[in-house]
């Protein structure tokens, strides 16, 4: 008898690339090694994996995709619709995963504070010693985080020294162009906040037209002891676009980092957000909001480690589906042994507004010492008849009544953004999303 | 204003008629009090004049200001002037007060060839509106009905009321569950709101709220039909000798129909 060792399939399969390169910059140069050689071994993911259990990547496995340089893609022309009002001057833009300086502008950026692309400041110490030091994405064998190390010679660092407060806003738009064939690219953002720093990020993907890509990203965030961050990110990737997307935040004493992640795009959307506490007193949020129709993926395996005593976490993940749209909602709270005196929050609330549309949600918790407060509760339910009648009975069309609802819904999360412009923004989509025409699904309590 | 002819009606789906044949008549500068016991069919018939979709019309038609409004929807009928207050008002999280009146009040002038008022002019007009009713300007930013006391709850769709100036107003037992200060608030503010040109429909279990609203008309319903109409003594007859007598007298005759 003979047994077949089936070969196991790697994203290598569905990609083209020279990862035998490395950057010319030290710091980055190990990670594109280190990720080289995992890119190879990793298994790409299949339903078998729990982890990947209800989400079809099929958009990726049944694509092939090349290095942006021979996608045929094109320039850029004028983006500044996107521009927000309040970060003129402290914007940086990425066409297609490259740095472009012609379009960024950082002149309101305090002197000591860097925000820039890594390229120019290859030898800046901080990104030295930080880069590549918090992600913990290769535990799980993760094939994406690998391609992001493997392919990424450029990208977002942030440095803001002690006790340093950024005043304007911190733009990082990501803007994504037609293309010949499809591309995959590989954003990557380093923040570094000091004691006692503050800044708020808005980080935004955004595609120009409706082409295929894959967009593969990994930021790392330190915050040092009393740093505070507040982080937007707005996703409104292609609608045939997949977006991988591995944020990562490690805590010091006294950091509070609230990121609030708004899905709008991308065909395919995993994103797998993850908070390490590493000093006790952290008062932390990430939040989500998720619009998908059609047949759009949105996915979200986030993990919250609590480490030590006294953290405050925050976790609101809001959901509307229409039409055949998947969302899938994996929490992970850990609680360690010895952690005291935490209070931990997590919902999940899914709106249904069709009745092809598929929710999978599960709140995970593992909590191993005694005195602690952790809340969660994941709820899915459809437009409530009598309200939606309720409305229409004071004149308003069920179009109308539908909208307010769903606004209604989406306000909790939208009215955390900092950035005016930006609040605005996400009014729009919120209007734009559900000023459709056809019918909904209501129904009584 | 309103003409209810022979109008028979149903949960839809279902066949069992919950009305069996109002027969019902409201003129302008009317009040009208409709009463009856536990299931006789008074909110049901509010529900199905104000259009709402778990009913089914199966016979019969209303005719409200000379159009048949039998087919339609019920925004439409709210543009033509008919307004529900709520037996029980629905919680709306996150849509304010002052959102809802906005949109509603503008829709409802723009259907009619009306001119919408801008936010300012809306709040001025909220503002004094809220007189009516004797609340607070942070009313206005709550939202619907969200964690409001029953007695604010029906505060509130005399509030809507009052803004929204139907020309027919169905208040579906808008009393219940008041206490006697909120009693009278209710009724005061309904009694501000009536006037010539309009018309009200008090549906009530109990006479208490007509020592305070003086009807022109009292109609006992029963069994899916108006069995009985006379002035506002019926509703002191109906206090004192309760529904009994005409149930006795009715269920005879109703079923021999």
């Amino acid at each position: 008898m003979s047994t077949a060792v089936q070969e196991k399939e790697t994203i290598l399969n569905f990609l083209d690339g020279d990862f035998g390169t490395v950057s010319n910059i030290p710091a980055i140069a190990g990670l594109n090694e280190k990720g080289a050689g995992n890119i190879s071994e990793f298994p790409f993911p299949t339903k078998k994996d729990e982890d990947w259990r209800f989400t079809d990547l099929r958009s990726i496995s049944r694509n092939h995709f090349v290095p942006v340089s021979e996608a045929g893609a094109n320039p850029v022309g004028d983006i500044s619709e996107y521009y927000l009002p309040e970060a003129t001057n402290s914007r940086l833009v990425f066409v297609n995963g490259e740095f472009n300086p012609e379009l960024s502008s950082t002149s309101d950026i305090p002197k000591n504070v860097v925000v820039g692309n890594m390229a120019a400041y290859s030898d800046h110490e901080i990104l030295e010693t930080h880069l590549g030091k918090y992600t913990n994405y290769d535990d799980d064998r993760d094939v994406f985080a690998a391609l992001n190390d493997a392919n990424f010679k450029d990208g977002t660092f942030i440095y803001v020294p002690k006790e340093t407060k950024v005043e304007a806003p911190i733009h990082v738009l990501n803007v994504f162009t037609d293309a010949e064939k499809a591309f995959y690219t590989t954003p990557r953002v380093l923040f570094v906040g000091e004691a006692y720093s503050k800044a708020t990020i808005v980080e935004e993907h955004v595609a120009l037209t409706q082409n295929e890509y894959l967009n593969v990203t990994v930021n790392e965030f330190k915050l040092f002891e009393g740093a505070h961050v507040h982080h937007a990110r707005i996703q409104r990737d292609s609608k045939k676009a997949n977006h991988i997307s591995r944020p990562i935040a490690h805590l010091d004493k006294y950091a509070e980092y609230h990121s609030y992640t708004i899905c709008l795009g991308a065909k395919l959307f995993r994103n797998d957000p993850r908070v390490v506490q590493n000093d006790e007193e952290v008062d932390f949020t990430i939040d989500g909001l998720v619009l998908i129709d059609g047949d759009q993926i949105a996915d979200t395996h986030s993990a919250i480690d609590h480490r030590h005593w006294h953290a405050k976490s925050h976790q609101l993940h809001k959901v509307v589906v229409n039409d055949e749209a998947h969302s899938i909602f994996n929490g992970k709270i850990f609680v360690r042994e010895d952690s005291q005196k935490i209070d931990s929050f997590q919902e999940n609330r899914n709106l249904l507004l069709s009745v092809d549309g598929t929710v999978h949600t599960k709140p995970q918790l593992e909590i191993f010492s005694d005195d602690v407060l952790c809340s969660h509760g994941a709820t899915i339910g459809h437009l409530n008849e009598d309200e939606v009648f309720y409305l229409h009975s004071r004149g308003l069309t069920k179009k109308k009544a539908r909208e307010l609802l769903v606004y209604a819904f989406t306000l909790e999360s939208i009215e955390t953004m900092e950035v005016e412009s930006v609040h605005k923004l996400l009014l729009d989509e919120v209007v734009k999303y559900t000023s459709r025409d056809e019918e909904f699904v209501a129904v009584g309590k | 204003m309103l003409e209810i002819k022979n109008l028979h009606a149903c949960v839809e789906g279902e066949d069992e008629q919950i009305l069996k044949g109002v027969n019902l008549t409201i003129n302008k500068g009317e009040i009208h009090a409709i009463m009856g016991p536990n299931g006789s069919g008074k909110s049901t018939l509010a529900k199905v004049v104000s259009g709402h979709p778990e009913y089914e019309i199966t016979e019969g038609e209303i005719i409200f200001e000379g159009e048949d409004i039998t087919e339609l929807d019920a925004d439409e009928r709210a543009h033509l002037g008919l307004f529900l207050a709520f037996q029980y008002p629905i919680e709306v999280p996150g849509i304010t007060n002052r959102t809802l009146l906005r949109e509603s009040y503008n829709t409802i002038a723009r259907e009619n060839g009306r001119e919408e008022l801008d936010p300012l002019e809306f709040d001025d007009y909220l503002k004094e509106r809220l007189e009516v009713i004797d609340m607070k300007d942070e009313f206005l930013e709550r939202s619907i009905n969200t964690g409001f006391s029953g007695g604010e709850k029906k505060k509130n769709e005399v509030f809507q009321m009052a803004v929204l100036n139907p020309k027919l107003a169905f208040m579906d037992e808008t009393d219940s569950g008041l206490d006697i200060d909120a009693l009278k608030v209710v009724s005061d503010g309904i009694n501000k709101i009536a006037g010539p040109e309009n018309a009200i429909v008090l549906i009530t279990h109990y006479q208490r709220l007509l020592n305070y609203i003086t009807p022109d008309h009292v109609h006992v319903m029963m069994n899916g039909r108006i069995v009985k109409s006379a002035g506002k003594e019926l509703a002191l007859e109906l206090e004192d000798q309760g529904y009994e007598q005409l149930e006795k007298e009715f269920s005879v005759n109703g079923e021999a129909q």
